[in-house]
């Protein structure tokens, strides 16, 4: 099998089409030449019924008892030749009246025992000659008291040679008619699966650096053009991942590089520069200042490359969603203090999802840290929790500028910023919201985004509450 | 900062550390902080002094070209040598740490670590067999006790919030020695993830205390150092 398929489809395909074929024309001419044997005994049967009655017509006995053969006899016994019949004659009591001479001594079956028993419809029997006859066999009523057992028989050579002719002419036809339908097979796969090869062709010079390039497809209806039409679309999720990852990479550098430049240059200036001790010290924390910077984002790098790789396992807990907002809001509301924000924790304070506490966590104050940093001072920020069909719902509603349409389906992209400028003054790599968008993706969950310009911005966190 | 132990011999270190750089200044580091140091560059000569001498700790590098860290410390392991070990990874996916505690090291630290945490570990290391620090803690005119969560400085009471009395505690045990934001978050935060930014909150309470427990006063107590983190000493330098 693992042979077969090794083979293209195209020959798999005309292979399996040409022995179905043969299989059924095999049984088709299993039965015609059964049928047609069985047509041709019949035939026979019902001329050798005829024949025994005219024999039957021929015979009659002497008043000595003996058995003659009327004056027919020698039409008969020309006929008997001619047609190769064989007559037996035998008396009820087993006595041989009379054999032919063609039969040459054979007998046509076992000397009979009674009436009942020499009774025989046609049937097939070997003459020890190894000739095949068909024989009959009747019990023929000559007056009362007077009857003979009448068996005649007919060669079946001629029937048999008129059915291996047909079963020969079928052995040809039948072979020649499975080639000719696979050779057409062959071919008419080979048109129909020509696109496929077009396709492979076309795939095959389809690089990361041409993604936008597409298969043709002729026919969007049959199966191969929903497989080009499947590639397509495979090929639009790949060149938007390779977009989005050539994006990642050019921001990803641009991060990595301002921290590097800024070690460099504050490096290179000071050195140039005489100084005192506190200059250089001023020098050397600043430029710890930026490896710092790098190390916390090589973390959050880690972090999410880690996530990426699906090598988190999460550690399933109840966790209290009002609890965990709670908390969220204790560890960041010193920041809302020192900006004279007004921060609170609202809603159903029983809402609980099985959670991995520490990942969920992270998400929320996330998403809280940023309420924060985005809402103006003396904003307000808002945390309602609580439910909504199968989920479990915690808002972060903050009262900052709203994110324009443009921006919000990109928010959640690494290093996205919605305003770059501002972004190093406010602080933080932009990875905050990717990090928070994958902590709840893995749980099944989704984060939405409300935001009307100039009125706020609502970030709703879902997780459904079975797992 | 010239911190030697009060009593008794200095203590050795063995340091395993291919790398020259990180190995010259951790040896200045720790040299600086009384420490005796023995470096070595490759697991081979690490392990042919640690099996030939005694140490009171070994800090390891778990990269090593030739024989690892893991490999290293197992075969020390082994060997009956029950020397703390510190191990230096820059790997910190959870299965690395488990490996590395479960092969008998007593402590990790993940690259690249603040030069102040490693100090501290160290000490706490060094500290494990001897007795609890004292319940009251005084820095300067300043006085903590813990039992009671009380502040006074100068005779005056100083009201903290439970997180400012920890941030306070935990500068005043470590007054003398910087310590980083890391360390903060993660002891007195208690926050596990270094992803979380806690950089701003602890900046906002570091403001607050100093505001309660200097701003009324002629000395200063709390020092930022700049890149690196806080010192809490009455010496300004």
């Amino acid at each position: 099998m693992s042979g077969f398929m090794r083979t293209t489809l195209r020959s798999r395909l005309t292979i399996l089409y040409a022995s179905l074929l043969a299989a059924a024309l095999l049984l088709y001419a299993g039965g015609v030449s059964s049928f047609f044997l069985h047509n041709l005994h019949k035939q026979l049967d019902s001329s050798l019924d005829r024949d025994v009655e005219t024999v039957e017509g021929v015979l009659s006995t002497d008043p000595g008892g003996a058995l003659t053969i009327s004056a027919h006899d020698g039409e008969a016994g020309h006929g008997e030749r001619d047609h190769g019949y064989l007559l037996e004659v035998w008396s009820l009591d087993g006595k041989l009246l009379y054999r032919c001479e063609g039969l040459n001594g054979q007998t046509l079956g076992p000397v009979p025992v009674s009436a009942v028993s020499a009774r025989q419809s046609p049937h097939s029997l070997q003459l020890p000659s190894g000739m095949r006859v068909r024989a009959i066999s009747r019990v023929h009523h000559m007056g009362k008291n007077n009857a003979v057992i009448v068996r005649l028989a007919v060669n079946e050579h001629p029937l048999w040679e008129e059915f291996w002719e047909m079963v020969s002419l079928l052995a040809i036809g039948l072979p020649v008619t499975v080639i000719l339908v696979a050779i057409t097979g062959y071919l008419v796969a080979g048109r129909a699966l020509k696109p496929v090869d077009a396709m492979a062709q076309r795939a095959l010079h389809i690089t990361a650096e041409q993604l936008n390039e597409r298969i043709h497809i002729e026919n969007t209806n049959d199966e191969l053009g929903q497989l080009g039409a499947a590639f397509n679309t495979t090929l639009a999720r790949l060149e938007r991942s390779f977009e989005q990852l050539r994006r990642f990479t050019a921001d990803a550098s641009h991060e990595l590089r301002t921290p590097l430049t800024a070690i460099k240059s504050v490096g290179e200036v000071s050195l140039s520069m005489p100084g005192d001790v506190n200059y250089y010290r001023d020098t050397i924390g600043s430029m710890l200042e930026e490896a710092n910077r790098l190390t916390h984002l090589v973390d959050s790098l880690l972090t999410m490359a880690r996530a990426d790789a699906g090598s988190i396992q999460l550690h399933r807990t109840g966790v209290n969603l009002y609890e965990l907002a709670k908390e969220a809001c204790a560890l960041l509301d010193v920041l809302a203090e020192e900006k004279q924000q007004d921060i609170r924790v609202e809603g159903d304070i029983f809402v609980a999802v099985l959670a991995d506490r520490t990942i969920l966590r992270q998400a929320v104050v996330n998403l809280v840290h940023n309420a924060v940093k985005f809402s103006p001072v003396n904003g307000l920020v808002r945390i309602v929790v609580g439910e909504s069909g199968k989920d479990a719902v915690i808002e972060v509603h903050d009262s900052g500028p709203g994110i324009p349409a443009e921006h919000r389906a990109h928010i959640f992209e690494r290093f996205y910023r919605v305003d770059r400028a501002r972004a190093r003054a406010v602080g933080g790599a932009g990875l905050g919201l990717s990090i928070a968008q994958w902590a709840v993706n893995i749980h099944g969950g989704a984060i939405e985004v409300e935001s009307a310009p100039g009125g706020g911005s609502i970030f709703r966190l879902r997780i459904p509450k079975s797992v | 900062m010239g911190y030697t132990e009060e009593r008794g011999p200095k203590v050795q270190i063995l340091l395993v550390e291919d790398e020259t750089k990180v190995g010259n200044a951790l040896s200045a580091g720790l040299q600086a902080e009384g420490y005796e140091i023995v470096w070595a560059q490759t697991g081979e000569e690490g392990f042919f002094h640690a099996s030939s001498q005694s140490f009171d700790l070994i800090l390891l590098d778990v990269m090593l070209p030739g024989r690892d860290g893991i490999e290293v410390l197992d075969t020390l392991r082994k060997h009956g040598n029950k020397t703390p070990v510190l191990l230096l990874t820059a790997k910190d996916a959870i299965e690395d740490r488990v490996l590395g505690l479960d092969t008998g090291a007593d402590d990790y630290l993940v690259k690249p670590f603040a030069f102040a945490e490693l100090s501290a570990r160290i000490r706490a290391l060094m500290r494990r067999n001897q007795q609890e620090p004292p319940a009251s803690l005084t820095v300067g005119q300043l006085e903590i006790d813990p039992t009671r969560r009380s502040v006074t400085r100068e005779g005056q009471r100083i009201e903290l919030t439970a997180r400012e009395f920890e941030l306070l505690e935990y500068l005043a045990r470590h007054h003398g020695r910087i310590v980083s934001r890391d360390m903060l978050a993660r002891d007195v935060w208690r926050e596990g993830s270094r992803a979380t930014p806690l950089d701003n909150v602890i900046d906002v309470h570091i403001a607050r205390l100093r505001k309660k427990i200097d701003d009324p006063f002629a000395i200063k107590l709390l020092h930022t150092v700049r890149g690196v983190g806080f010192t809490f000493s009455e010496d300004a330098s």
